[in-house]
């Protein structure tokens, strides 16, 4: 039986970015003259050292992945999506020269709905994969799960989340979350999640509204400065036009990016909270505020080093991540018997294709 | 049967087995050539050390895996005895060949390495592409382009003129010459040897020497095979950089490209002077053109018009300079004032309304 005590947490960070910087800036040579193939290395050397410094209860987490999995599975990805993907292309840009816009258009069309599929099976995958070669204990987790049906459903249910103008988004990101998370498994117990929708609709519904509010303010100001100081000459007029767009542009993308992650914060700790293993609770306590200090100081720390630090952030994404994870109930050790789920040969290699994030 | 070995190499280790969650807390002992895990009388192995992997980049080196059981480890709760330390496999770090021959070395091989890459994928598609038969090519081009979505201009003394032009020029039977009923002021070569001149760039041409320079340069494009060429290497590159983060790999893949498409349209300009050298046609024509495009041109017509030649065929003065350097001697008109008017007119008699030509 192991219980989170009150006072500290289950998850705790214990390496510090002295140890990791070493790693990183062998990394990086490497990589550069590699001419990038050892960044698949790289990336299996970072997660090794960032899992075994995490402990959760009382033993450290490890990382079995590979380079050469990671590689290779990039390698297959290329051949079986990138390149039919490549051909795709040509296709539709032989459809368009020689004067076949409709057909152009409707395999445009094609190409985006593939592409969404493929992402559907890219973030379960990659999901599988990084729970297949997380052990603790000695015990992994992984699914049976081939993800194709998930990728069906992440194919729907994201078409279907953007219509209603978009309303239906968190409906979609959550049940999308639930769904794969419930195909997952860590040891003998598989994971359960019931993330709603609905107590993140406050928070999405201000994402969509404000927008809105601030171009009838933007107009209203407009109008207002332009009756209160009226003009003297078209010039005048031209630069206070353009200094009106300028600021409304920094002002729209502060302003939607803030609540954007108002929004994800509240979407995190709820997909999260909601997820359960055995008798184990898991909960995610990161507020908007500390969102917004991770990616400041992700900002700061790329531009002040002039693009260098961009070999922290993987460190400090993570460090994040565990700071603010948490478990609560128990855990029984004697039937904590290994995964039997299968192993796949090769890493995340699809969603490195693709460039998009896992989790 | 076991050699029962002094206390002090008898080392406290953690153990996991790897089909359960439990941690044990067993002494490892020598036995034989290997060494057991005893615990409360009961016994696990024997191993062979040889088996046993370390962990990579671990914390403290003392956490070791066994080859084909995935879970089981074993972690030394102090530091191991010397006796069997010196039987433990030797740490990782950077992954198996580079732990081998070391960091700096391997860093030296591996950058000779990529240099010898990355030189061979910017220089084998000029080889290769004199490899790929023109029949190959010519059916690329085909696939690619197909009839042009019917916008190529025709007329009957319009294609006269055009034939008389590319004979003049000494342009070979398995180049198409056609004008395309686009008013963007550009040329292209697509694979296959089809020059599209484009309906903008005959309006905008005063002379038929003009066209004849624009032409000749099109035609070093084919007769150098260049647009094969910079499809490989496109290909190659996009191939050997896509490991580097998006960006980085980008910027490379597009400078290398570019500092290759320059001397290619140097190689081409090349070609366009001896062409016209040989079939008598002044290339002040073409020096005129380029002058024109790069400075009144762009103010009188606004720079849209022109935006199309300039961003593929760079007018710098060094270019003007050449072909005008290049004028010795004398020389008769490209066309006749008949055969230019015949041309000057293939898309129709007037030029027709901007956006009516814009089909994609």
């Amino acid at each position: 039986m192991i219980e989170e005590d009150g006072a500290d947490s289950a998850f705790a960070f214990e390496g510090n970015w002295r140890d990791f910087a070493p790693i990183a800036f062998t990394n990086l040579l490497l990589s550069i003259v590699t001419l990038g193939v050892y960044t698949f290395w790289a990336k299996a050397r970072e997660r090794r050292y960032l899992w075994s410094r995490t402990r959760f209860i009382d033993d450290r987490l490890e990382w079995t992945g590979t380079g050469l999995e990671l590689f290779i599975g990039y390698v297959l990805a290329f051949f079986l999506f990138l390149v039919p993907l490549g051909f795709l292309q040509f296709a539709i840009q032989a459809l368009a020269i020689r004067g076949h816009e409709g057909a152009a258009v409707l395999a445009v069309i094609c190409l985006y709905l593939l592409l969404l599929y493929f992402i559907g099976v890219a973030i379960f995958r990659a999901l599988r994969y990084r729970l297949s070669r997380t052990y603790w204990h000695g015990i992994r987790g992984g699914s049976d799960d081939n993800g194709f049906g998930y990728a069906v459903s992440h194919l729907w249910k994201t078409l279907v989340g953007s219509l209603v103008l978009g309303l239906m988004v968190p409906w979609a990101m959550t049940n999308l979350w639930n769904e794969r998370w419930r195909a997952m498994s860590f040891g003998p117990h598989a994971f359960r999640s019931e993330a709603r929708w609905q107590p993140l609709m406050g928070r999405y519904l201000l994402y969509y509204l404000v927008p809105i509010g601030l171009f009838v303010a933007g107009v209203v100001l407009a109008f207002v400065t332009a009756h209160a100081a009226p003009p003297e000459s078209p010039e005048e007029v031209q630069t206070g036009l353009l200094l009106g767009f300028a600021l409304a542009y920094v002002l729209f993308f502060v302003v939607l990016g803030l609540i954007a992650l108002f929004y994800y914060a509240a979407y995190f700790r709820e997909a999260v909270g909601k997820l359960s293993l055995g008798d184990l609770e898991f909960g995610f306590s990161a507020r908007t505020l500390d969102w917004l200090k991770l990616m400041l100081g992700n900002i700061a720390l790329v531009v002040l080093t002039l693009g260098i630090g961009a070999i922290f952030l993987g460190y400090r994404n993570w460090t994040f991540f565990v700071r603010h994870m948490h478990a609560y109930g128990s855990l029984d050790l004697d039937s904590f018997t290994q995964s039997t789920t299968r192993t796949a040969g090769h890493g995340e290699g699809l969603l490195d294709a693709f460039d998009v994030g896992a989790i | 049967m076991r050699s029962m070995s002094a206390p002090s190499e008898a080392a406290p280790v953690w153990h996991y087995d790897g089909a359960s969650g439990l941690r044990r807390a067993p002494l490892l002992l020598f036995a034989g050539d290997g060494f057991v895990l005893s615990e409360d009388g009961r016994e696990e192995g024997p191993f062979r050390f040889d088996e046993l992997v370390a962990e990579q980049d671990g914390r403290d080196g003392r956490r070791f895996g066994l080859d084909g059981r995935p879970g089981w480890r074993i972690e030394f709760r102090e530091a191991p005895p010397a006796a069997i330390a010196a039987r433990l496999p030797g740490r990782r770090r950077y992954g198996r060949i580079i732990d081998r021959i070391g960091l700096w070395p391997a860093v030296a091989a591996f950058a000779l390495l990529s240099a010898l890459v990355v030189y061979g994928v910017t220089a084998t598609p000029a080889l290769l592409a004199r490899m790929i038969p023109r029949s190959v090519e010519t059916r690329l081009g085909d696939l690619m382009v197909g009839d042009f979505g019917g916008r190529t201009c025709n007329s009957e003394a319009g294609d006269t003129a055009l034939a008389a032009l590319t004979a003049r020029m000494g342009v070979e039977g398995d180049v198409d010459v056609r004008v395309v009923n686009i008013p963007m002021v550009n040329a292209v070569t697509l694979p296959g040897g089809h020059v599209l001149l484009f309906r903008g760039l005959i309006d905008a041409a005063e002379t038929p020497d003009e066209v004849a320079g624009v032409l000749g340069h099109e035609v070093g494009h084919v007769a150098h095979r260049h647009v094969l060429q910079s499809l490989l290497r496109q290909l190659g590159l996009s191939v050997v950089l896509g490991g580097l983060d998006g960006n980085v790999g980008g910027y490379t893949n597009v400078l290398l490209s570019a500092s290759y498409s320059r001397a290619a349209e140097s190689e081409a300009d090349g070609y366009a002077i001896d062409q016209l050298t040989q079939a008598r046609v002044s290339p002040k024509g073409a020096a005129r053109f380029f002058e024109r495009l790069s400075g009144a041109e762009v103010k009188a017509k606004g720079a849209g018009v022109v935006l199309g030649y300039l961003a593929s065929h760079p007018a710098s003065s060094e270019r003007q300079k050449r072909f005008a350097d290049a004028a010795k001697g004398s020389y008769a008109p490209a066309l006749d004032a008949d055969q230019w008017r015949a041309l000057k007119t293939i898309c129709g008699d007037r030029p027709r309304s901007w956006r009516e030509g814009l089909g994609f």
